[in-house]
């Protein structure tokens, strides 16, 4: 589905990344984790086409393309959750979801469309009419989530899809995340929760001054006595 | 039959959800009756001038108010489409239709030449590259000496078949009928997807992108209906004048076109449409009043009008339409407050 084999990439001049290799299959979720300033926005933004590389190469979906424009990844079946969530705050609800509204060549499955992801954020469906800025943070945080769901994506990456919210939304989120998973939903996600996130994902990766210095499966990652204190900071 | 009937809802939700647009431009349709039995004719004049520049400035709102992309070379496409009529009057075709036909095929492709290359920049870059690009135009113009250069040249009103422009009130209709068909073109725009993803492009134009849809496409097709738009403009202004100049295209008017949509509202489609009458009612009957104050004083009618738009930038955000609907807000709170 997605994979990554040793990029480099940075800022200018200001490397960030030093050789960076993950692997999501289809299905499958996979989750990113790491102190701040380790390169995990970096990771996704590269995935995303926005940061040139400098060495390694990313295939999505098997092709393996080299650059291509930012939109054309997105279009090939890449939803993101930003980081900071950034919804149109100009727009209504309605807009922000419909507007994107995408179906792919060759979808299995059920598709997303606006009745769905209203059934999956009820919340959503009351404030359909109101500007993207008059909404609280856990709803910004849904409808950045349904409006990536909107554009019907083969990979759904999350970046700190839960930081700064109220744990009962915290929990909502994670709720959500577990039916898309059921579903089948292939899932790149990025947080600080190990717990959480050690429930949800199948494989994880510990990224540390731009490098992956840790992987396996949950159960070995709950297992590992000094990973948490020594790459995560909890 | 059923499309027909999906039209039609179409345009009753536009029209219902955009109330202050229509009832201006039904205004419009009605104020010549006004100046008829008060036998005031040369209003109909400042209310075509009205009309034109309302909707050129409707055109530049789509790209300036709606878009983000603060153009400051729109008045280029006005001179474009004016020279349209121009020249074409200058080597015999007196067709209005083909003028319009001209005008529309010039400016969209200038648009087109220019959006792709201003739209790569943004922000102040932006601005200075279409002002490069109409002084470049501008001048362009005055260098023309075939076409009266500097001076311009006067040219007779063009013939739309079976509608006689030197019959003042016909002009008026020809002018207000392109003005309700660009308001309904600009209206379902600005509702279609289309329209929203420009507004979306406007918060954020990366998101957009990240989200799989081309910023620097949707902004190219923005421009390229704003240049049309104020082409149109262009060249019905060229017949109602009867005199093409590079004047038309000058910097300044850039600038009030932007004045015009700050004044009346941005991002709203009755703003620019709200601006313009204000805008030049003001510079009508500010010099009157002035003068009638203190005479030796008339000519400087600025003085008045500047602190006029200060205030209402300051006061009113959102243009004259922020304004209006904060009246509205209060009045609806007054009425709340009070109960049934």
């Amino acid at each position: 589905m997605l994979e990554l084999h040793e990029i480099e990439t940075g800022y200018g001049t200001g490397q960030v990344l030093f050789g960076v290799s993950l692997t999501v299959p289809p299905g499958a979720c996979v989750s990113l984790m790491g102190r701040n300033g380790m390169g995990k926005t970096t990771t996704v933004r590269a995935i995303m086409g926005q940061l040139p590389l400098s060495a390694g190469w990313i295939s999505r979906f098997g092709d393996n393309h080299g650059q291509r424009p930012s939109f054309e990844i997105a279009r090939a079946g890449i939803g993101l959750v930003p980081e900071g969530r950034q919804i149109f705050s100009n727009l209504t609800v309605r807009e922000n979801l419909k507007t994107f509204y995408r179906l792919p060549a060759g979808q299995t499955g059920e598709s997303w469309n606006l009745d769905r992801v209203l059934a999956l954020f009820p919340r959503l469906a009351e404030r359909l009419e109101h500007a993207g800025s008059h909404l609280s943070g856990g709803e910004q945080q849904m409808l950045a989530i349904g409006r990536a769901l909107m554009t019907n994506p083969k990979l759904l990456i999350l970046d700190e899809a839960t930081e700064g919210l109220a744990p009962i939304i915290r929990h909502q989120i994670w709720e959500c995340l577990n039916l898309l998973k059921q579903d089948g939903q292939s899932i790149l996600i990025i947080d600080k929760n190990v717990d959480a996130i050690a429930k949800l994902a199948d494989h994880h990766y510990i990224l540390d001054k731009g490098k992956v210095v840790w992987q396996g499966d949950s159960i070995s990652l709950m297992r590992t006595p000094d990973l948490k204190s020594r790459y995560l900071g909890v | 039959m059923s499309g027909i009937r999906n039209l039609i809802g179409l345009v009753y939700e536009g029209v219902k959800d955009n109330r202050l647009l229509w009832l201006l431009i039904i205004g419009f349709a009605l104020f010549p009756i006004i100046t008829h039995f008060a036998d005031l004719p040369f209003w109909n004049d400042v209310a075509m001038r009205i009309m034109l520049l309302g909707m050129a400035a409707m055109g530049l709102n789509l790209v300036l108010g709606y878009g983000g992309m603060v153009s400051f070379g729109h008045a280029a496409f006005i001179g474009i489409g004016a020279y349209c009529a121009g020249i074409s009057q200058f080597y015999g075709i007196t067709n209005g239709w083909v003028h319009l036909g001209f005008s529309i095929i010039t400016c969209g492709f200038a648009g087109l030449v220019i959006g792709y290359l201003a739209l790569r920049t943004s922000g102040i870059y932006f601005i200075m590259i279409t002002l490069a690009f109409a002084q470049m135009l501008f001048f362009l113009f005055v260098s023309l000496e075939a076409f009266g250069g500097d001076d311009g040249m006067s040219i007779d009103r063009a013939e739309f078949g079976f509608i006689d422009l030197y019959d003042p009130l016909r002009l008026y209709f020809l002018i207000w009928i392109a003005l309700v068909v660009v308001g309904m073109g600009l209206m379902f725009i600005v509702r279609s997807r289309f329209g929203v993803t420009l507004r979306a492009i406007k918060s954020n134009a990366s998101r957009v992108e990240a989200m799989g849809l081309s910023p620097l496409r949707f902004k190219i097709v923005g421009y390229v209906i704003s240049a049309v738009v104020c082409g149109i403009a262009g060249t019905l202004f060229a017949s109602w004048q009867e005199y093409v100049s590079p004047d038309i295209m000058h910097w300044t008017r850039s600038g009030e076109l932007m004045i015009i949509i700050i004044l009346g509202g941005l991002g709203t489609l009755a703003g620019p449409l709200l601006g313009a009458i204000v805008f030049l009612l003001l510079e009508e009957c500010l010099p009157l009043l002035l003068g009638a104050a203190a005479p030796a004083y008339a000519e400087n009618w600025m003085i008045l009008f500047g602190p006029f738009l200060i205030m209402v930038v300051m006061f009113g955000r959102g243009g004259l339409i922020g304004l209006l609907s904060q009246l509205q807000v209060r009045r609806n709170a007054r009425s709340d407050h009070r109960g049934p």
